[in-house]
């Protein structure tokens, strides 16, 4: 089973290297230069491609770490949930503004994870983005998106 | 510029205001990170670097350096009282400074981890003052061909020691060199990779590759064990004094494993975790009661200590000298110094002198502060381990969210974050070590330059790479180490 799971990741590697390997071919190339931009890719195409061969049939020597690295359904549930919410984050960052998106975030993600502490946790999403955007904007002089809101 | 006046320019920018204030930012940043199980001083090093930009090259050396001995420094903490390493160069500290700690002595092996860290650090910054500059002074010939081979042998050398499946350590580093190619090309101009995206064609940000896969990766492995009870509960500390017996018996590993964890912390690849196993094991190999060993022994918890801080300080060494870094987190602070305008190397002893003896001379205040950091107010600060984990993985990736925002005003930039994340998530599932892919993307584009230099000066020939000695016995030295853990591998199965 584990073996499989291995064979299937040098099978990836392997599409990956030729992918890359073809996109590396349709480099264009200049006249008069003996070393162009395609050499390096081109090497680290093959050295993949032959990594990945010897990955598929080579020894498999980490079985135990596998093992406690499995990764349960509600723990993925989770891990979609919260790549979800970082999507739309970052799609509501400069719409909305810094402050606002970022107090949501934080609530909700601590929430998703079963943080239960309903008063810390209004405090510190209120806190947090507010006090960095005050170090960010005013004392480093770096612009967060403020957004709807006003200052 | 003699050695003595570099050390006294050092000192200068050390005590001035704010070496003081950044060293003493740097090394509690560090400590407080480092303490946390599960964030490491990558991590850690890469959080910071937005709040570098723009700060004078010294300093901001100075403050990163900080944060990487202290996260060494912190990470013991927890080692000792929750058996949960903070960092992996603590792992062999949790041996015997947890059955220490379950005997109530908890207090007794954070003083003796504290008084091993400080000495380790401070004997090898000795080293490091006398072994970098005579190292840069050679590396001043070095032309592409041997750096060429130097970056060849680091990357070949992390991916054999790191700790899993040597292959899958190499796949690692070529997937971080190929990473690397994406954008235009810096000698011809000609946009790689990029599928017609112009968010692409200035490369990937190193940032962006640092936080995804360590910070978001690492966050996401923290997810499965935040209920995890262990790690909020503190036990009773106790004392902190140690009796004359016990400094006499931490006497010997302190001064046996100071230059050892160094030249462990020179060599490529080695550095803080494989110094520190090394240690421990030669310590109990040499000891006259090799029994008590796991069952709280002072020598076995000194030994890893001061081998690996003193390794952290060997690590500037080829970092500083040769401008190669030997490890992931020491790429991360090449690529934080490439961002400030200043090339490490040989030639920085001459260009920017104050950036390495101001570094050097702020690690000796930096353990200070460390030794009061770690030895009165631990009890204090080990509440940090208390902070619900939910809240903590929030704000972790905010942090990462807002440090790569923060440098590139980019949304694009955060989307290519997160696939980071999933990228270093999946590696750590599958058994794919990170730190070989972060240095080979650092590392990828010096080596491509060099490598096509040096093939521009012989018209395309590759003998060019064999003419030179030094590069033949670096070149000899990475099949070595690539051979190495194939036939250790052997003799495992044979077994």
């Amino acid at each position: 089973m584990l073996k499989s799971a291995e064979r299937k990741i040098s099978i990836i590697l392997t599409l990956l290297a030729i992918g890359y390997l073809i996109l590396s071919y349709q480099l264009p190339s200049y006249p008069f230069v003996p070393v162009d931009s395609d050499l390096m890719p081109k090497l680290l195409g093959f050295l993949l491609i032959v990594l990945s061969i010897i990955l598929f049939f080579g020894p498999n020597t980490d079985e135990q770490e596998n093992k406690t690295n499995h990764v349960s359904r509600h723990e993925l549930v989770i891990l979609l949930l919260l790549t979800a919410l970082i999507i739309l984050y970052i799609s509501l960052l400069e719409v909305i503004g810094f402050v606002i998106v970022t107090a949501l975030f934080i609530f909700s993600c601590s929430w998703i994870l079963g943080y239960k502490n309903f008063k810390v946790n209004v405090i510190v999403s209120i806190l947090f983005p507010v006090v960095i955007f005050y170090i960010f904007n005013y004392l480093l002089q770096i612009n967060l998106p403020s957004g709807i809101l006003p200052f | 510029m003699n050695t003595v006046q570099g050390i006294l320019q050092g000192f200068q920018v050390a005590f001035s205001l704010d070496g003081i204030f950044f060293v003493f930012i740097g090394v509690t940043i560090g400590t407080l990170i480092g303490m946390l199980p599960g964030l490491g001083p990558i991590t850690a090093i890469a959080i910071m670097i937005p709040m570098i930009y723009g700060m004078d090259p010294t300093i901001a050396m100075v403050l990163m350096a900080g944060v990487y001995y202290g996260a060494i420094f912190g990470g013991s903490t927890s080692s000792i009282l929750l058996n949960a390493p903070g960092v992996s160069g603590t792992v062999a500290t949790s041996f015997d400074g947890y059955p220490m700690a379950q005997q109530g002595k908890a207090g007794k092996a954070l003083a003796i981890a504290a008084i091993a860290s400080f000495t380790g650090g401070t004997i090898s910054i000795i080293l490091l003052m006398l072994f970098a500059p005579t190292l840069a002074q050679v590396a001043v010939s070095f032309g592409p061909v041997e750096y060429f081979a130097l970056m060849f042998m680091g990357l070949v050398a992390i991916s054999s020691l790191s700790d899993g499946s040597a292959i899958k350590a190499l796949i690692s580093g070529v997937l971080g060199l190929m990473a690397v190619t994406i954008g235009i090309d810096a000698q011809t101009g000609t946009p790689r990779f990029t599928f017609g995206n112009s968010n692409l064609l200035e490369g990937i940000d190193f940032l962006v590759v640092a936080l995804g896969l360590f910070a978001l990766a690492e966050v996401a492995f923290l997810i499965k064990n935040r209920n995890n009870d262990s790690l909020t509960k503190t036990q009773h500390i106790g004392s902190l004094r140690l009796t004359k017996q016990d400094f006499k018996e931490m006497r010997g590993p302190l001064l046996r494993h100071s230059p050892l964890g160094f030249i462990m912390g020179v060599l490529p690849g080695a550095g803080a975790t494989i110094a520190s196993f090394i240690s421990y094991i030669v310590e109990k190999r040499f000891s006259k009661r090799p029994e008590e060993f796991g069952k709280g022994s002072i020598k076995g918890l000194a030994a890893p200590e001061t081998s690996n801080n003193a390794a952290t300080s060997g690590a500037f060494v080829p970092l500083l000298s040769l401008g190669i870094p030997g490890s992931g987190t020491t790429a991360i602070m090449l690529g934080a110094l490439l961002v400030l305008g200043i090339n490490p190397g040989p030639l920085l002893f001459q260009d920017h002198p104050e950036v390495f003896w101001g570094v050097v001379a702020s690690m000796y205040i930096g353990n200070i502060f460390l030794l009061i950091l770690n030895l009165p107010l631990i009890p204090y600060i080990a509440k940090i381990l208390k902070i619900p984990r939910p809240l903590l993985i929030s704000l972790i990736i905010m942090f990462c969210m807002i440090g790569v925002y923060s440098i590139s005003f980019n949304v694009f930039d955060l989307y290519l974050l997160l696939a980071f994340g999933l990228i270093g998530y999946l590696f750590r599932l599958y058994a794919f070590p990170a730190p070989p892919f972060i240095l080979a993307f650092i590392l990828g584009g010096m080596m491509e330059q060099s490598l096509r230099q040096a093939l521009t000066i012989s018209n395309g020939d590759y003998m060019i790479l064999l003419e030179s000695p030094i590069a033949i016995g670096l070149f000899i030295i990475s099949l070595l180490t690539f051979v190495f853990p194939f036939i250790r591998s052997r003799g495992k199965m044979a077994k």
